[in-house]
């Protein structure tokens, strides 16, 4: 017992030997950026002005009582649980097609990695050309499907530029969530769809019976990580749409983005982040809760 | 039977044309614009496919970085500031990317040996905590990181961004490696051990040349990773001296007085490192995807 005691003690301590260049790192680019961002939040701090004086809890009642704020905030919630719908459901079935058996699936699967491996700058690049509002080949193939009559500024009108977001973004995140849950799909043993169907059941309802079950995990792990992700979104909202037109593709990060760099009030941008990283927080307790909770039945 | 096989075939190979169109069109479709030229890429209705095949929008880029008076007298226009200096933030993007994933793979390791290893207090508190980690909006670091650069006159710098990049991508490198160190049969550990390896030479000698596949994968993704950051790197950087490959990608796509061809080259060159690293190694790739998603 004793000893046991003793080689526990020893290996803390050589685990914190070996992790000590890695914590150094994270201590210095993650603890320590934090904390100061709680103080910031607990400030006016305006680069503008010296004085920097603690006021409390009056960022967030500032922010609380923003209309501006609410609006970005639903905004957020709209694109991320469309973003996860979508994302979730395209892959799923690109998956199930992924997980057959035929000549040229390896292929499909490594071509899927092109969107993937686009960086989000680029991503909305891409999307900015194909959704041009003169020479864009979407008005183009859309007048000839006879979708619409004349050309569409698609990224400045009202609904159709928070679609389009929704769908850049979508578009980049399938291929990774695919690739989860064909992984997920691959552990489910062959044997019980063939005993299913010596019962006599069809594809749908083996899909909807054995395979979505069993697959529940794996789904939730994507539908929560990808939330997450989903409400940190930045990269494609500065260069498709600077959170207009009007507000309409303002979310959260862009909100922190601009009162933060532009209007260059530091409390409030602060206060902001934390108020999306405690978001971001609960969503993931509620997933380590599920997860817990998965485990133990 | 073999009627109803061949129908299968016809059904899986229509779904597989349709999500190749959506999912690989609109990159085929950027590339093919790249080589168009600047009258025909405005045309109406589009042009599909170019004709003549022409690489002027590369021209511009390359000829702005290297030549750049050479090209205004040819053409009698200078090129545009962003071609002058994309293909210098590529080398700043290449130097971050390269020593973000060295490092993190470096580092990362000997923090996931524990890990993967040992049993010590607070492990799962740690591995949790690394995973919190990875899940906190850049957005909230990036303002106290700005002030803290500016107040030491670390802003604008290579080393700063190789620094903060790490922050997202050592947590990620600190899973993916303790997930594989787990599948190196401890026996050979055990061996070590009995001829008097320290932890340390165990770590050394036979964990790290054994993982090689496993520390090439993770490199891989912390490089890719790293290659796409953009919002530290809009926001430390500052001149061309450190613009990345992406602020330059992004100047080029909201910038209104350059050429569409060349904002679209712009856009094809940025995704080539990561695309050729992807469909290159693309096994591992997966495989390390896979890997980090396991719960556990």
């Amino acid at each position: 017992m004793a000893k046991n005691q003793s080689t526990e003690i020893h290996s803390g301590k050589l685990a914190l030997l070996f992790s000590a260049p890695a914590l150094l790192i994270l201590i210095v680019t993650v603890v320590v950026p934090i904390f100061y961002a709680i103080y910031l939040s607990f400030h006016r701090y305006k680069l503008k002005r010296a004085k920097r004086p603690f006021i409390g809890l009056q960022n967030y009642e500032k922010i609380l009582t923003d209309s501006g704020f609410w609006e970005s905030l639903a905004t957020s919630l709209v694109f991320a649980v469309s973003v996860v719908g979508v994302i979730v459901a395209v892959s799923f079935f690109l998956a199930l097609l992924l997980d057959q058996d035929f000549p040229g699936r390896g292929l499909l699967r490594a071509l899927l990695l092109i969107p993937w491996a686009i960086p989000d700058v680029v991503n909305a690049l891409l999307w900015k050309w194909l959704l041009h509002p003169a020479f864009g080949i979407m008005n183009a193939l859309f007048q000839m499907g006879g979708l619409i009559d004349e050309y569409v500024a698609w990224l400045s009108s009202m609904p159709s530029a928070l679609i389009w977001v929704i769908i850049a973004y979508s578009w980049k995140n399938i291929p990774l969530a695919t690739l989860l849950i064909l992984a997920g799909l691959q552990t489910i043993s062959k044997s019980l769809h063939e005993a299913a169907m010596v019962e006599g059941a069809t594809a749908w309802q083996r899909t909807l019976n054995i395979t979505l079950p069993l697959l529940r995990p794996t789904l939730t792990v994507v539908l929560i990580f990808e939330t997450i992700f989903a409400l940190k979104v930045f990269d494609l909202i500065y260069v498709l749409t600077s959170g207009g037109p009007g507000k309409s593709t303002t979310v959260l990060g862009w909100s922190i983005y601009i009162n933060t760099f532009k209007k260059l009030d530091f409390g409030t941008g602060s206060a902001l982040a934390m108020i999306l990283g405690l978001l971001t927080l609960f969503i993931a307790i509620v997933f380590y809760a599920f997860l817990d909770r998965g485990e133990r039945q | 039977m073999k009627r109803k096989n061949l129908t299968r075939l016809i059904l899986l190979y229509l779904a597989s044309a349709l999500f190749l169109i959506v999912f690989i069109g609109p990159f085929v479709w950027l590339v093919s614009s790249s080589f168009q030229l600047e009258r025909q890429l405005v045309k109406v209705p589009p042009v599909w496919l170019p004709d003549p095949f022409s690489i002027e929008s590369y021209k511009e880029i390359f000829m702005g970085a290297f030549f750049d008076e050479a090209y205004a007298s040819a053409y009698g226009v200078s090129s545009s500031y962003q071609s002058r200096i994309y293909l210098g933030s590529f080398l700043n993007s290449l130097i971050i990317a390269l020593s973000v994933s060295f490092f993190s793979v470096l580092f990362g390791a000997y923090a996931a040996y524990p890990i993967a290893r040992l049993d010590f207090r607070g492990k799962y508190a740690l591995l949790f905590s690394i995973l919190v980690v990875r899940l906190v909006p850049a957005l909230a670091l990036a303002i106290p990181i700005v002030l803290f650069a500016k107040q030491m006159g670390m802003h604008d710098r290579l080393i700063t961004l190789i620094f903060i990049n790490m922050s997202f991508v050592l947590p990620y490198t600190i899973w993916l490696l303790q997930a594989y160190f787990k599948t190196i049969p401890s026996e050979l550990e055990d061996a070590g051990r009995i001829d008097g390896c320290s932890r340390l030479q165990v770590v050394n000698r036979i964990i790290i040349p054994l993982s090689i596949p496993g520390l090439a994968t993770t490199g891989i993704l912390a490089f890719l990773l790293s290659w796409g950051e953009f919002l530290f790197a809009l926001l430390i950087t500052e001149t061309e001296k450190s613009y990345t490959s992406t602020v330059v990608a992004a100047m080029f796509a909201t910038s209104l007085d350059v050429n569409y061809v060349t904002i679209i080259a712009a856009g094809v060159l940025a995704v080539i490192p990561p695309v050729v690293f992807a469909l290159f190694f693309q096994k591992y790739i997966i495989s390390g995807l896979l890997s980090g998603a396991v719960k556990n």
